[in-house]
């Protein structure tokens, strides 16, 4: 077993690593098509956030397989598969807010707002990544880190004015306000998510040094 | 030859109690398999007692004169003080049992040379010590090696994985270099061995103690001592390995748990994290007074009684 | 990294003619350190009221902010720049300008605000993504 993984030089570490990359990639990419499709109020480009979630699924199932082939040692490998599980946490929550702005137009008063909060994600995703990386390297996260804090700490900001507007916009019924509500709320919760994987990527950083 | 047969038991139960302090860690975290880690064990303790195993018979045969008789009731009575106090989770030193024993058995016989004593204690006394202070110096020298050179995910990976495997194998090799006396140093001392064939006889009883019962002691390992990280865990077994090798060379044998103990609080030591707690070391402590006493008088009241 | 991407929206306003209390007022409570003042008449146009110009102007000298008006004391005109451009250059023209905000402006309207704070914060950022910024 050990011998295995020691003359495969790192192979199947890599290939974990390789899936975890394209894995948060997919999630890149998603949260970009989101945020166009939020802009431009185009529903076949929101459908293509929903399609992007479920092949992310797909890859998710193979990174965990592959880490439990028996890449990394063992006590990292449950850090590991949490991180990949809270990425895809934020995958489920941008395709629900996807189905969310599919089902209910978002009002044109809300729409700049929205879509700043929707490009910080992204960039939020990048930086994501860009963490993830750095921490395969061996590298320091803290300014990566910091980076993220900071575009949540933005969001936040946004978040405040968002829900001030939405009062303002007038609704037809409980179930329309209602879904405004839901919509403004997975946005919004999003970047939480992103912020709670930038953490435990910190985690796994601190536990292997 | 059936005299023999008491240094077999003991070596088997040496076997069974300290392999774990050698692939214990690796075993508990995933890193090595349990028959991975036995035949190692096994393979490489042989090696060991065969190659170096008979640099610490002479302290063993020196202490008294014994004939034949006397050295298989003085291993009888180190086997069962060892199992007593294994079973009374208290944790026992083949060594100290066996010195114990050798000296009950020269009371009795008033051939006791206990000048050769001093040099003996100092040596288990400083056993610990020598593995913590090794323990601590490579902890914090590798560890800043490391950092600097070896930073990569995957590489660290790699690096501990090979790492645990080298220093087990390494661990397994000191053990039966220095253990095997304790377990037939008495036979070449009585003359009813010749140095090479007690440390192959030595050596197979051994091996067949950690090929047959230390499934159970690897596994309840990880529950006196803090769980240890890769890095610290290598550097504890290689500190161990280390201060074996170094009582080997100067001819004494000593304890491999208590070198283990020493260590793994060396390593604490390097985090500030009291990784032993009180009650191990009173614990402990107790050991080092009851083993040879108990050796001791066992030895004494069965040569007494039997011849 | 383009303004836009950072600025505050949280932009409050407040009419030239009401008192320099009434914006203390609003600027306490809603935790800002400037509002925008909305000149009235054939003057029309923007200026901005900082806490600078509260404190140094009107508290500092022991005048009653009850008695000055805010389009009294307001600089005009406003500071603005294109969403577009790069925190670099804006950091450039706070320092040339010797001001802690400016102004994000599309089409003559004001749609957000950078302060010195978030020239840090871009900073800071850009330097997280290192060579991976656009």
């Amino acid at each position: 077993m050990i011998l295995e993984k020691i003359f495969s030089h790192g192979k199947k570490e890599r290939q974990v690593t390789e899936d975890i990359e394209r894995h948060i990639q997919l999630l890149c990419k998603a949260c970009e098509i989101f945020k166009d499709a939020l802009e431009r109020n185009d529903r076949n480009l929101m459908y293509e956030v929903v399609g992007l979630e479920r092949e992310a699924d797909a890859v998710r199932r193979d990174v965990i397989s592959h880490i439990y082939e028996g890449a990394f040692l063992p006590y990292i490998r449950p850090d590991l598969c949490k991180f990949v599980e809270i990425v895809d946490e934020v995958f489920d929550e941008l395709k629900d807010t996807a189905f969310f702005s599919l089902d209910f137009e978002l009002p044109e008063a809300l729409r700049d707002e929205s879509t700043r909060v929707a490009l910080l994600n992204f960039r939020m995703c990048e930086l994501l990544l860009i963490s993830f990386e750095a921490m395969i390297k061996g590298e320091d996260l803290r300014d990566k880190i910091l980076g993220i804090r900071i575009y949540e700490k933005k969001i936040d900001d946004i978040k405040l004015i968002l829900w001030k507007d939405a009062e303002q916009v007038p609704v037809a019924s409980f179930w329309e306000g209602k879904k405004l509500s839901d919509l403004l709320t997975g946005l919004t919760m999003i970047s939480d998510f992103i912020e709670d994987a930038s953490d435990h990527l910190q985690i796994i950083n601190v536990s292997t040094r | 030859m059936w005299k023999v047969l008491s240094g077999v038991l003991l070596g088997w139960s040496l076997g069974a109690n300290d392999s774990a302090n050698i692939f214990g860690t690796g075993y508990a975290t995933g890193l090595v398999k349990y028959r991975t880690a036995i035949w190692l064990t096994a393979v490489f303790l042989m090696i060991g007692a065969v190659l170096e195993g008979s640099k610490c018979m002479e302290v063993v045969g020196d202490l008294s004169s014994l004939t034949a008789i006397e050295a298989f009731y003085c291993a009888l009575a180190a086997a069962i003080t060892m199992t007593a106090l294994t079973i009374l989770a208290i944790p026992a030193s083949c060594s100290q049992a066996i010195i114990g024993a050798v000296l009950g058995a020269g009371i009795l016989s008033s051939t006791a040379d206990f000048s050769k004593l001093y040099k003996i204690v100092a040596c288990w006394v400083f056993t610990p010590i020598c593995a913590l202070f090794t323990a601590y110096l490579l902890h914090r020298i590798l560890g800043f090696v490391i950092n600097k050179t070896i930073i990569s995910l995957t590489k660290r990976s790699l690096l501990y994985s090979a790492g645990i495997i080298v220093v087990g194998c390494y661990g397994a090799y000191t053990l039966g270099a220095n253990n095997v006396a304790n377990v037939t140093g008495i036979y070449v001392g009585s003359g009813v061995l010749s140095a090479e064939v007690a440390a192959l006889i030595g050596g197979l009883s051994i091996a067949l103690g950690v090929l047959t019962y230390s499934r159970k002691v690897m596994e309840t390992v990880g529950k006196g001592i803090v769980p240890l990280d890769p890095f610290s865990a290598l550097v504890a077994v290689l500190a161990e390995a280390l201060s074996l090798h170094l009582f080997t060379q100067i001819g004494v044998p000593v304890s491999s748990s208590q070198a283990i103990v020493g260590a793994v609080v060396g390593v604490g030591l390097v985090g500030d994290v009291q990784t032993v707690s009180l009650k191990m070391l009173s614990r402990i402590s107790i050991g080092w007074i009851m083993t040879p006493v108990a050796g001791g008088v066992l030895a004494y009241l069965f040569i007494r009684v039997m011849t | 990294m383009k303004v836009h991407e950072f600025m505050t929206t949280k932009i409050e306003f407040i009419d030239g003619n009401k008192s320099v209390y009434d914006a203390v007022e609003r600027m306490v409570d809603r935790h800002i350190r400037s509002v925008v003042v909305r000149f009235a008449g054939k003057e029309g146009g923007y200026g901005v009221l900082t806490t600078r110009d509260i404190v140094f102007k009107v508290l500092a000298k022991g005048t009653n902010p009850k008695t000055v008006k805010v389009s009294e004391i307001a600089s005009k005109p406003v500071a603005c720049i294109d969403k577009d451009m790069n925190f670099d250059d804006a950091a450039t023209t706070m320092e040339r300008s010797n001001i802690a905000r400016l102004f994000v402006c599309e089409e003559g309207k004001i749609i957000g605000l950078i302060s010195l704070l978030d020239v840090m914060a871009a900073e800071l950022v850009t330097r997280a993504r290192g060579k991976h910024d656009s």
